[in-house]
């Protein structure tokens, strides 16, 4: 404890007990006589000493905690109180001053605060360098959706180009179907990145599509198209072997199923059942006994290909008039888990 | 097949994309006034030529500078622009002047069906893209006289 007379002149230290020149390190004699300012230093933070030289000059009594030092040099956080003494006319005769040292609970402090600054930045070290990695993962990502759509632009113009060179007959005929084959392929690349959703995509998306690309080689007013597919999410490893089917069956219908300007139509259609997915197409046409076996040949051999590798069945049957395929393919399991349907894969989809 | 041809200049690195889809506008009865296949020969062609159309990739031979090919050919009020692109990520939001994107891979059809387009709204006719899925516009189309011939 200490204490100070303001009505001298620079407000002096006039007692000060033993538990403060111990603290302090000061004989009594050293200390006599000066302001408390002596035991300021380098680090005494000389915000905290202005609202203590406030709180003295308005009479106010204050708390504070700021740096002292000893008369060693060393130095110590002082938890201070002061206070206005008054006579009995309410003239401030004395500032009491009892000290505290709060080193102990300032070094805690700090280390805590040091050891939460060093995790904020192992933290954000972390952070950013995950950051960069996913930055990196996704400009990849873009640049091969960008190869993948160009490669097959590159693809599909090298047929084309092809084609036109070719004189009509079979060769021309197999080269543009190769470009449309490749069209189709190339239709579920832009779907499936376009969307956001790498991983699936909407049949009935491709199917509109597909079918405008179909209409708009035909003389719809003698054969109409039409398609019923239902909105299902299709994981992308199934998206390109469904696309190649439905092309190659729907192609096929159009072109032999109507021939010497036969009118007709084709229907496609696409639901969730039970069983997985069931698609259907039919057509009124000449049938598959009426058709000429020849070039429905490679079409035919390459859906039942593709319905072996989605491990689904095919059903072909002649319907009088016309021919009605019939597939059944079981949904894996990115595609059951859609928001479209909420169906769990059932034990069935295990088998080979 | 189409009432007035127009003239298109096709901006395209790869070659063989290039002479596929001339022999494409050639069907469609358009004129192609050139190829080019990086930003500097587009943009002296595009000043030379004045086309009526001009099909832009984003990525040429120097780099991902289709956007400022598609800036500098849109500032001649007689050309419309398209871009043509696997990468639409790069199209900034104001579409460099372009009105609007075909995505590779694209289809003929997609392709004569984006040039009835442009065809219909130079003549101020109602234009429409319904059915083309890979042609997006880059935005609501403008009423006004920005792509119709100035002079």
């Amino acid at each position: 404890m200490v204490l100070t007379d303001p009505r001298q002149h620079d407000n002096p230290i006039v007692w000060a007990n033993e538990a403060f020149l111990s603290l302090t390190g000061y004989a009594w004699e050293e200390i006599s006589g000066r302001n408390c300012r002596m035991l300021q230093g380098p680090e005494t933070d000389p915000r905290a000493v202005r609202r203590l030289r406030d709180a003295v000059i308005a009479g106010r009594p204050i708390e504070i905690e700021l740096v002292n030092y000893r008369k060693d040099g060393t130095s110590f956080w002082n938890g201070m109180t002061v206070a206005p003494v008054h006579d009995e006319t309410g003239q401030i005769v004395h500032f009491y001053s009892a000290q505290a040292d709060m080193t102990g609970k300032y070094r805690t402090e700090v280390a805590m605060k040091d050891a939460h600054d060093e995790l904020e930045r192992r933290v954000g070290e972390q952070t950013a360098h995950l950051r960069a990695a996913l930055e990196q993962k996704t400009a990849l990502l873009h640049e091969v959706d960008h190869r993948v759509k160009n490669n097959l632009q590159v693809i599909s113009s090298l047929m084309l180009l092809k084609a036109r060179r070719t004189p009509r007959g079979e060769a021309k005929d197999a080269l543009q179907g190769m470009a449309e084959r490749i069209g189709a392929l190339s239709t579920v690349h832009r779907m499936l990145y376009s969307t956001g959703d790498v991983t699936r995509f909407d049949l009935r998306e491709f199917a509109d599509d597909f079918v405008s690309e179909l209409v708009a080689g035909l003389d719809t007013d003698r054969t109409a198209v039409s398609a019923e597919i239902d909105s299902i999410a299709v994981s992308a490893a199934m998206a390109a072997p469904l696309a190649l089917m439905l092309h190659e069956l729907a192609t096929n219908a159009v072109r032999h199923a109507f021939p010497d300007s036969r009118p007709g139509r084709v229907t496609i259609s696409a639901q969730r059942s039970d069983d997985g997915l069931r698609m259907l197409i039919e057509d009124d046409g000449v049938g598959l006994a009426g058709g000429t076996p020849n070039p429905a040949g490679f079409g035919r051999s390459l859906v039942e290909m593709v319905v072996r590798q989605l491990r689904g069945v095919i059903a072909w049957s002649d319907v009088a008039p016309g021919t009605r395929v019939e597939i059944l393919v079981p949904l894996d399991a990115i595609s059951l888990q859609s928001p479209i349907t909420d169906r769990a894969p059932g034990p069935e989809w295990a088998s080979p | 097949m189409t009432e007035t041809p127009l003239r298109i200049l096709v901006v395209e690195d790869e070659v063989l994309i290039a002479l596929e889809l001339e022999c494409l506008l050639d069907d469609l009865g358009h004129i192609t006034v050139g190829v080019a296949g990086n930003s500097a020969d587009a943009i002296a062609l595009g000043q030379a030529t004045s086309p009526d159309v001009a099909f832009v990739d984003i990525h040429l031979i120097d780099g991902p500078t289709g956007v400022e090919v598609a800036r500098a050919l849109s500032a001649d009020p007689h050309t419309t622009v398209v871009f043509m692109t696997a990468n639409a990520k790069r199209i900034p939001d104001d579409f460099a002047g372009a009105v609007g994107v075909i995505a590779k891979p694209y289809s003929e059809r997609v392709v004569a069906g984006a040039l009835r387009y442009v065809a219909d709204r130079r003549a101020g006719l109602a234009a429409t893209v319904e059915g083309l899925d890979g042609f997006r516009l880059a935005s609501a189309p403008e009423t006004g006289e920005r792509h119709t011939p100035v002079r």
